[in-house]
């Protein structure tokens, strides 16, 4: 059974207030739960050195394992920024996200998550989403109300849009993709090289293999002939960079400018 | 009532009402299938086991891991529902999460009680004695340095339930709705008049506060036209107290707690009564 050879950790209220906090985000980036991390032990224990994350997070994990949670650690698809959300182990159904969204607006996410898993740039445009509308289950929703609804899945993190189209946010992906894998097996693509779920990202224009833009930087890195990894081909797309959190601090770039600068990549 | 099972998969719990369990916290956490009108009826259960809704029917035959999984299922409910601040109907939770597996609910209660404090620092308590109804009580102590790492503000009414329930301690445990109003207007707060903040304030006040349970509002007899008051509901007793109160109201005056000595001694009173719940009387009408 899983977890039986492994050593549970312990709680103190340490990880407890970090697991409180933790929970009123939906989705974190590496610096916030640091950050987190840090206050936590400020609180508690001003003496204590503050273990590394990946242990403290390791023993939270190994304790939270019988209650079939964990926090995942994924990475953002733009721009390969690692990110940390709390994520359901036991079901591989949607997300109902119950709590906050009725029956007609959660179906109204089923289906534009179809329209983006079935694209092949990983965006779906706002005007054929809302031609589903009549199509949704419970209550009648207008396509002005829909217009409503998709901005709260973007405030809420679980879309992105970009001039009007719609693509999963890296918290749908952490949650929720063992149910999509296991939902759409025919129309789910993969990535050659991390081989998770690709929502978006670059391709080989001659074999059709693909890779998720942070997984393009890295297998290229300072490779000046970057060529296709499956048929050899001459790579015909523009190399990202590597994610460098220190370069981030020290540009002091704001969040809004640098979201400006990232570019839609096929 | 035994569900049929799917595509070999099993339907049993998971094919009820489709808003059963929903995110933990807000993280979204994922959980139940999409209903049973789905075409995609692959859902519930992971690779690595399921709810068989066969062998439910023979309790004594589930295995260790259909246990855990139920407890786990509890434990994210209770977390869902508080999140909420509303009140957990015990209905609510045979309903909703324990199902076929009622002969063995106390049990299942009880593990998911110790693993919500020893996880994640929740008492779950019982609102009202008799009543069935249950809240989460923070074990650890919120702190003001807390809002600067949530992801959720908190709850930005915090603030105005906080001065209402001062209004309420310092008038003698009861107020009249117009006064509040009158204090609160000085704020810039109205019954009438959108707040960019509180949205609707009189139905934050007089309707979702008390259906939390942070406050009564009764009417007051033999009034024409009907006036109402304000008292402490059962949860503020729970999650504060009157002396956190006073010292709220005597940080905002800039001033000491001592400096309202009938209030204080009450608060003192209060404290006691905490301290040790047996020597207290009665439950006292605040």
């Amino acid at each position: 059974m899983q977890g039986s050879t492994r050593r549970v950790g312990i709680m103190t209220d340490i990880h407890r207030r970090f697991l409180q906090l933790l929970m009123t985000h939906g989705v974190l980036e590496e610096w916030e739960v640091q950050r987190l991390q840090n206050h936590c032990f400020k609180v508690h224990d001003r003496n204590a050195a503050v273990e590394k994350l990946e242990d403290f997070i390791n023993n939270i994990n190994s304790i939270l394992e019988s209650l079939y949670i964990e926090i995942k650690k994924g990475i953002t698809e733009d721009d390969g920024r690692p990110i940390y959300a709390l994520v359901n182990l036991a079901t591989t159904s949607v997300s109902k996200m119950a709590t906050d969204f009725a029956e007609n607006e959660l179906d109204l996410f089923r289906k534009a998550l179809e329209l983006i898993i079935d694209s092949e740039t990983g965006f779906a445009s706002s005007t054929n989403i809302l031609n589903l509308v009549d199509q949704l289950k419970g209550k009648k929703m207008r396509k002005k109300e829909a217009e409503h609804v998709l901005q709260k899945f973007v405030q809420s993190k679980w879309l992105i849009e970009k001039e009007g189209e719609f693509t999963l946010h890296g918290r749908a992906i952490l949650e929720m993709e063992q149910f999509i894998r296991e939902t759409y097996p025919d129309a789910v693509k993969m990535c050659n090289i991390c081989h998770s779920l690709l929502i978006r990202g670059q391709s080989c224009e001659t074999c059709g293999i693909r890779m998720h833009l942070p997984c393009v930087a890295k297998y290229f890195q300072s490779n000046s002939e970057p060529r296709c990894p499956h048929c050899n081909d001459y790579w015909p797309h523009e190399i990202p960079e590597v994610f460098d959190p220190e370069k981030e601090r020290e540009a002091g770039v704001s969040k809004s400018t640098r979201k400006s600068l990232r570019s839609r990549q096929h | 009532m035994l569900q049929k099972p799917r595509n070999g998969a099993c339907a049993s719990a998971q094919a009820h009402s489709s808003r059963d369990l929903g995110p933990v916290g807000d993280t979204g956490v994922l959980n139940v299938s999409s209903g049973p009108s789905s075409s995609k009826d692959t859902l519930n259960s992971s690779s690595q086991g399921s709810h068989s809704s066969q062998t439910a029917t023979y309790p004594g035959l589930r295995t260790q891991k259909q246990l855990e999984l139920k407890v786990a299922e509890l434990v994210q409910f209770l977390l869902i529902k508080d999140q909420k601040k509303m009140p957990i109907k015990r209905t609510g939770i045979l309903k909703h999460v324990i199902r076929d597996y009622k002969d063995i609910f106390p049990d299942l209660l009880k593990l998911a009680v110790e693993r919500l404090e020893y996880v994640f620092g929740y008492k779950l308590v019982e609102l009202e004695p008799k009543r069935n109804t249950y809240i989460l009580v923070n074990a650890l102590e919120p702190l003001e340095e807390d809002a600067s790492v949530r992801g959720d503000q908190g709850t930005p009414t915090t603030g105005l339930l906080m001065i209402i329930l001062g209004l309420i301690f310092m008038n003698g445990n009861g107020i009249a709705e117009s006064e509040v109003w009158d204090f609160l207007q000085r704020l810039g707060v109205y019954p009438t008049r959108k707040h960019f903040i509180f949205g609707d304030p009189k139905k934050l006040i007089t309707e979702d506060f008390v259906r939390q349970r942070y406050l009564e509002y009764q009417r007051i007899p033999h009034t024409d036209p009907a006036e109402y008051q304000f008292q402490w509901g059962p949860r503020t007793n729970l999650e504060t107290s009157k002396m956190k109160v006073l010292k709220f109201v005597a940080k905002v005056h800039n001033q000491d707690p001592t400096d309202w000595p009938a209030q204080y001694c009450e608060a003192l009173v209060d404290e006691e009564n905490r301290a040790s719940p047996e020597l207290s009387g009665p439950i006292l009408s605040s």
